[in-house]
C-alpha cells in the first residue's frame, strides 16, 4: 500500500532531476537547491570561506585543496525558504584552471574571492570574471568575495576597489574574514536572496 | 604536567601509524582497523624476509664464469652500501638474511683472479684500483657477500651502457657521502676500524667530505643491499624507458610543441605524433618484454629466475613499513636514475643569484613556483610531527629541485604531498630521486600547465566506468553528477587525503611496483564497485558526492581495496588505456589549443567539462569528432566547440559582426550549418533522454507493479493461511462444544441420580413416617392392654403381690409414656430420646 503512494512522488522526483542537470538545481518554490563554485587564488582562504560555513571551524593550517573538494550545507532564509548550497571548492593554482571548467560548468553561483593583502589576488579574480562571463552559464549569480578582513593592517587592496569592481560587472560584493567568521553567513543568506524563484520564472 | 600529557594522548588518538591527522569521524573505525593493520603488517614483513633470503640463496647457487666477474665489480658497490647500512643501522635483516651462507666466503679467495678478468675490462679501471682496499673490508665481513650475486645484471648493463659508466666512476664520492651524516660520523669514531677506512680515501674523496660535513643534513642513502635483487630488476626497466625517452625526445622535443604541430598542420601530422607517442608508451608498457630480450641479448638471464609473480602477490599485499621507503626506491629506479651532484647542482642554482641559464622565459616561472611552493609547505600535512622546521626545509629543497630539474613541469600543487609522504620514508635525495621517477616517468604529462594528460585520463575513466557500471552510471546522470569530479581529485592526488593513509601506501606499493599509472583506474574503479549500491541509493547529486568522498575516506580495510583493484579489474592494462588515450587525447588537444589562442571567435575552455558532458550524452560524438579532427581544421574547431556554444546558450549572433573576411563567412555559414545539425542532433538526444527516462518510469512501475503482485500473493498466501488456522479453531471450538455438552449431559445425570436419592429419601421418610404411625398404634395398644391386664390383677392378687405388679407397670409406662412424649416435641431425635430413657 506504501508503494502506491509513493509512486507518484518518485516520478516528480525524475522530473525535477532532469531539470537540476541543466540548470544548476532547484527543486521546489520553497526548497531551492544550488550548485556553487568558489573560484580564486590559491591562499586566498576558498576552503576556510566553506569550512567555516559548513563546519563553523577554521584552521589556519588547512591542507592544500587538490583538484576540487564538496560540501554541502542547507540554510534557512528569512522568508522560510530553504536552500542547500552544493559547494564544490576549487584548487587555487593557475594550472588546475583548466579543470575549473568541469566544476563551474552547470553552477548557479560563483564566488569569487581575493585576498585584500594580496592585490595580485584581486587581479587573478577579475581573471575569474571574465572567464565566467565567457563561459559560464549565462544567468550565473556571481558574487566578489574580499577575504581575510581580519588583516585590515596589512591591506593593500581599497573595499573601494572591489565594490567598484563588483557593481561594473554586476555582482554582490562582500567582505569576509573566515578567521573571525565576520560575513560567512551573510555571504551565503545574500546569494540566497539573489537566486532567481522558480516561482517567479 | 597532567595538561601536556592530556594533551598528548589527544594528539595520539587523532593521528594514525603513519603520523596523519585522522578525521574526527574516523577516529574510532581507525582503532577498530589498527590490530587488523598490525597483524598484517607482521605477517608482511615475515614474508617479504622470506622472500629476500629465498632469492639471496637462489643467486648464491648460480655461477657462471661472467656472473662471477660481475660478482667482483659488485663487490665494490656492495661494500660502499655496506657501511652506509651499518651505520644507519638499517640492516638488521640482511644480516640476518646473510649471515646463513657462510660458503660465501669462497668466493673471496677467488678474487685474486678475478682481478685479472676485470683489468682487461678497461671501462672498470677506476672500480679495479679501489679494489685492495675493498678486500680488506671484505674480509672483514665476509657475511654480506650474499648481496654481491645479485649485482652482475646490472653489472652487464653497465658495460653496455657508456653513460652508466661514468656514474660509477664516480661512485668513490658517494662513498664519503654515506659517512657524512652526523650520526654516522659519531659512529664512525666509535669504531676505529671505520675510521681508518676512511682515513684511506683518497685527498679529493677527503674534501668532498669536508664540504658535505658542513650540510649537516642526511642528503642520500643506499638501498640495504637485501633489496638489490628488486632494484635490478627495476632499473633495467628504467633504463629502457630512459632510452625511448631520449629517442623521442630528439625527434620531438618536448609535449607542447608536439601538440601545437598536431593542430596546425592537420591530420597527416597528428597521425604521426600518435604513432610516436604509441611507440613510446606501448614500450613503455611492455618493459617486462624488452627487458627480458636485452637479457637474452647479453646471455645472462637474471630475470628469468627472478620470481615476479612471487614479488608482485607480496606488493599486493603490501610493502613492510620498514621496507617501504627503500622498496619504493628501488620500484622507481632510483638506483639507475640518480645522476651524481644533480642534486646539489640543481639547489645551488639558487645561490647563484637568479641567472636564468636555460629559458629564456624561465625568469617569470621560478619566482611563480618559489612563491606557490612557499604558500604550500605550511599547507602539507599541516601539524605531522616529521614535518618540523628542518622537514619543511627538505620538502622545500625537493620541490626546488624538482622545479628546476623538469621546468616543462615546474611546481604543481600535489606534488608538496608526494614530496612530504616520499620524505617520511627516505632521506632527502632519495626522496627527490623517487619524486623525479614518479612525475617524469609514472605521470609523465599529467602535472603540466595544461594538464594534459590528466584530462586524457579523467575521460579513458568516465569511458571504463561507463563500460563496467552502466546502472551506477546513469543514476549519476540522472542526478546530474559526473564522475570526474569526484575521481579528478583521486587521480591528481593519487588518493592521498582522499583515502585512510594505509589504503593509500597499500595503493602506492603496487602502483611503484607496476611502472606506470594502472593502479589508479583499478582503485579507482575497486571504490566505485565497493560504494556503487551504496551511492544508487542516493537521493540528489549533493548526497551522492558527499556520500562517495565520505565512504572513500573511511576505506580503512586496505586489504579488500587493493584485492578488489588488482584482481577483479586484470583487464584494465595499460595497453587498454594507451589505446583509450590515444582515443579521447586529441579532443583534449584541440580545447587545450583553442584556450591557449586565447579566445577567438570559437574559443572555449570547458574542455574536458564539454567532452564529459557530450560523453553523457551521446559517447558516440567523441568517436565523431575524434574523425572530424582529420579533415578540415576550421571545420573541426567550430564542430567542437559549438555543441558547447549551443548548450552553453551563447549565441553566435552576437559575434557576426566581427566576421569581416568573406571565408570567414562561409566558415561561419558551415559553423551555423554545424550549430543547426547539432541543434537537430541535441533536440534528437534531448527526446531520447526523455525517453529513456519515460522508459525508466515504465520500468519503475513495472517494478512496481511487480512488486504488488508479489505482495498481493503474500497476502493470498496469508489469507490461506489464516484460513487453515481458523478452521482449526473452529474444530477446536467444535471439540470443546461436544465436551461441553458431554459435561452438560453428566451434570444432567447426576442432577437426575440425585432427584432419585431425593426420592428415595422421602419415601424412606414417609416409611418412616408410617412406621412412627404405626409405633404409636402399637403403643396405645400396648397400653391398652397393660391397664386391661393391671385391672385384672389388682382383682385376683394378694396385697405382697399387688405392690410387685404396681412397681412393674409404672416402669413400663415410664419407658413408653415418656418416649411417646419426646417423641412428639422432638420428632428428629426420636432414638436419642429412646436411648437416654434405656
Amino acid at each position: 500500500m506504501g508503494c502506491s503512494s509513493s509512486l507518484p512522488d518518485r516520478s516528480t522526483g525524475r522530473l525535477g532531476g532532469l531539470n537540476v542537470s541543466e540548470s544548476g538545481g532547484v527543486v521546489d518554490a520553497k526548497n531551492l537547491r544550488v550548485k556553487l563554485v568558489l573560484l580564486g587564488d590559491s591562499g586566498v582562504g576558498k576552503s576556510c570561506i566553506v569550512l567555516r560555513f559548513v563546519r563553523g571551524q577554521f584552521d589556519p593550517t588547512s591542507k592544500v585543496t587538490i583538484g576540487a573538494s564538496f560540501l554541502s550545507q542547507t540554510i534557512a532564509l528569512q522568508d522560510s525558504t530553504t536552500v542547500k548550497f552544493e559547494i564544490w571548492d576549487t584548487a587555487g593554482q593557475e594550472r588546475y584552471a583548466a579543470l575549473a571548467p568541469l566544476y563551474y560548468r552547470g553552477a548557479a553561483i560563483a564566488v569569487i574571492v581575493y585576498d585584500i593583502t594580496s592585490p595580485e589576488t584581486f587581479t587573478k579574480a577579475q581573471y575569474w570574471v571574465k572567464e565566467l562571463q565567457k563561459h559560464g552559464s549565462p544567468d550565473i549569480v556571481m558574487a566578489l568575495v574580499a577575504n581575510k578582513a581580519d588583516l585590515h593592517e596589512k591591506r593593500e587592496v581599497p573595499t573601494q576597489d572591489g565594490i567598484d569592481y563588483a557593481e561594473k560587472n554586476g555582482m554582490f560584493f562582500i567582505e569576509t574574514s573566515a578567521k573571525t567568521a565576520d560575513n560567512i553567513n551573510q555571504l551565503f543568506e545574500e546569494i540566497g536572496k539573489r537566486l532567481p524563484r522558480p516561482s517567479s520564472t | 604536567m597532567e595538561k601536556s600529557f592530556n594533551l598528548l594522548h589527544i594528539i595520539q588518538h587523532r593521528r594514525d601509524g603513519y603520523g596523519f591527522a585522522l578525521r574526527p569521524q574516523h577516529v574510532q573505525r581507525y582503532r577498530e582497523y589498527a590490530n587488523i593493520f598490525k597483524e598484517e603488517e607482521e605477517e608482511r614483513s615475515y614474508k617479504w624476509n622470506y622472500f629476500i633470503e629465498q632469492q639471496a640463496k637462489s643467486n648464491h647457487s648460480s655461477s657462471s664464469e661472467e656472473e662471477r666477474r660481475a660478482k667482483l665489480q659488485a663487490e665494490a658497490d656492495e661494500l660502499r652500501e655496506e657501511t652506509e647500512d651499518d651505520s644507519s643501522g638499517k640492516n638488521s635483516d640482511s644480516d640476518g638474511s646473510t649471515k646463513s651462507y657462510p660458503g660465501k666466503e669462497v668466493q673471496l679467495s677467488e678474487q685474486p683472479e678475478k682481478k685479472v678478468q676485470l683489468s682487461e675490462q678497461p671501462e672498470n679501471e677506476v672500480q679495479r684500483s679501489e679494489q685492495p682496499e675493498k678486500e680488506v673490508q671484505l674480509s672483514e665481513k665476509p657475511q654480506k657477500e650474499v648481496q654481491l650475486s645479485e649485482e652482475p645484471e646490472k653489472d652487464l648493463k653497465l658495460s653496455e651502457q657508456p653513460e652508466k659508466e661514468v656514474q660509477l666512476s664516480k661512485e668513490p664520492e658517494k662513498e664519503v657521502k654515506l659517512s657524512e651524516e652526523p650520526q654516522k660520523e659519531v659512529q664512525a669514531s666509535q669504531i676505529p676500524g671505520r675510521e681508518t677506512l676512511l682515513s684511506k680515501e683518497s685527498d679529493k674523496e677527503g674534501q668532498l667530505l669536508k664540504e658535505t660535513k658542513a650540510r649537516k643534513v642526511k642528503s642520500w642513502s643506499w638501498t640495504r643491499p637485501s633489496l638489490h635483487v628488486i632494484e635490478n630488476m627495476m632499473s633495467s626497466r628504467v633504463r629502457n624507458i630512459k632510452d625511448l625517452k631520449d629517442r623521442h625526445n630528439t625527434i620531438n622535443g618536448d609535449h607542447l610543441p608536439s601538440i601545437k604541430k598536431t593542430v596546425t598542420s592537420g591530420g597527416s601530422s597528428t597521425v604521426e605524433i600518435k604513432k610516436e607517442l604509441w611507440i613510446k608508451e606501448t614500450s613503455d608498457d611492455n618493459v617486462d618484454e624488452s627487458t627480458e630480450e636485452s637479457s637474452v641479448d647479453s646471455k645472462l638471464d637474471p630475470e628469468s629466475f627472478f620470481p615476479w609473480k612471487e614479488l608482485e602477490f607480496l606488493v599486493h599485499e603490501g610493502v613492510p613499513k620498514d621496507l617501504r621507503g627503500e622498496v619504493w626506491q628501488a620500484f622507481v629506479g632510483v638506483k639507475t636514475r640518480r645522476v651524481e651532484r644533480y642534486y646539489e647542482g640543481l639547489l645551488a642554482e639558487e645561490t647563484n643569484t637568479e641567472q636564468s641559464k636555460e629559458h629564456n622565459n624561465s625568469k617569470a616561472a621560478p619566482r611563480k613556483w618559489k612563491k606557490q611552493i612557499e604558500k604550500d609547505i605550511p599547507r602539507t600535512f599541516p601539524g605531522h610531527p616529521a614535518l618540523d622546521e628542518r622537514g619543511r626545509d627538505s620538502l622545500r629543497r625537493v620541490l626546488v629541485a624538482y622545479a628546476r630539474h623538469n621546468p616543462s613541469v615546474g611546481y604543481c600543487q600535489a606534488m608538496n604531498f608526494f614530496a612530504g609522504l616520499l620524505l617520511l620514508l627516505m632521506p632527502e635525495e632519495n626522496a627527490f630521486w623517487t619524486l623525479v621517477g614518479i612525475l617524469d616517468d609514472y605521470f609523465d604529462g599529467y602535472y603540466t600547465e595544461e594538464m594534459i594528460e590528466s584530462q586524457v585520463d579523467q575521460l579513458v575513466f568516465e569511458e571504463l566506468i561507463r563500460e563496467k557500471f552502466p546502472k551506477l552510471v546513469n543514476h549519476l546522470d540522472y542526478l546530474g553528477v559526473q564522475v570526474a569530479w569526484i575521481s579528478g581529485p583521486w587521480f591528481l592526488s593519487i588518493f592521498i587525503n582522499m583515502l585512510p593513509w594505509e589504503s593509500v601506501l597499500r595503493v602506492w606499493d603496487v602502483l611503484l611496483f607496476e611502472g606506470n599509472r594502472v593502479m589508479l583506474f583499478r582503485t579507482a574503479l575497486a571504490l566505485m564497485e565497493l560504494y556503487g549500491p551504496a551511492l544508487v541509493t542516493t537521493k540528489d547529486a549533493g548526497d551522492a558526492i558527499t556520500l562517495l568522498q565520505s565512504l572513500a575516506g573511511s576505506t580503512f580495510d586496505s586489504s579488500q581495496l587493493v584485492l578488489t583493484a588488482c584482481m577483479g579489474y586484470l583487464a584494465v592494462t595499460e595497453a587498454r588505456l594507451l589505446e583509450l588515450r590515444e582515443k579521447h587525447r586529441p579532443a583534449v588537444l584541440v580545447v587545450v589549443e583553442e584556450r591557449s589562442k586565447g579566445g577567438r571567435i570559437w574559443k572555449d575552455s570547458k574542455g574536458l567539462a564539454s567532452k564529459l558532458y557530450s560523453f553523457k550524452h551521446d559517447p558516440g560524438s567523441l568517436v565523431e569528432e575524434k574523425k572530424v579532427s582529420e579533415g578540415d581544421k576550421s571545420l573541426l574547431e567550430s564542430h567542437s566547440s559549438n555543441l558547447d556554444d549551443f548548450l552553453s546558450g551563447l549565441s553566435v549572433d552576437s559575434e557576426v559582426d566581427s566576421l569581416p573576411d568573406p571565408q570567414e563567412h562561409v566558415v561561419w555559414l558551415k559553423v551555423e550549418l554545424c550549430r543547426l545539425m547539432e541543434e537537430k542532433r541535441s533536440a534528437v538526444l534531448r527526446a531520447e533522454e526523455l525517453e529513456t527516462a519515460l522508459m525508466e518510469m515504465v520500468e519503475q512501475l513495472e517494478q512496481e507493479v511487480a512488486d504488488l503482485r508479489q505482495v498481493l500473493a503474500d497476502k493470498k498466501e496469508q489469507e490461506a493461511a489464516m484460513l487453515k488456522v481458523l478452521m482449526r479453531v473452529e474444530q477446536e471450538q467444535k471439540i470443546t462444544e461436544e465436551a461441553r455438552i458431554g459435561a452438560e449431559q453428566d451434570a444432567a445425570a447426576q442432577r437426575y441420580a440425585v432427584n432419585v436419592l431425593q426420592e428415595k429419601y422421602e419415601k424412606a421418610m414417609a416409611s418412616l413416617g408410617q412406621m412412627e404411625q404405626r409405633v404409636v398404634m402399637a403403643e396405645s395398644m400396648l397400653e391398652a392392654t397393660i391397664q386391661y391386664q393391671s385391672g385384672k390383677a389388682k382383682a385376683l392378687s394378694s396385697p405382697r403381690s399387688v405392690s410387685s405388679s404396681v412397681e412393674s407397670p409404672r416402669r413400663r409406662i415410664g419407658l413408653f409414656g415418656l418416649g411417646w412424649r419426646d417423641r412428639n416435641k422432638d420428632k428428629d431425635k426420636p432414638s436419642n430420646d429412646d436411648s437416654g430413657t434405656s
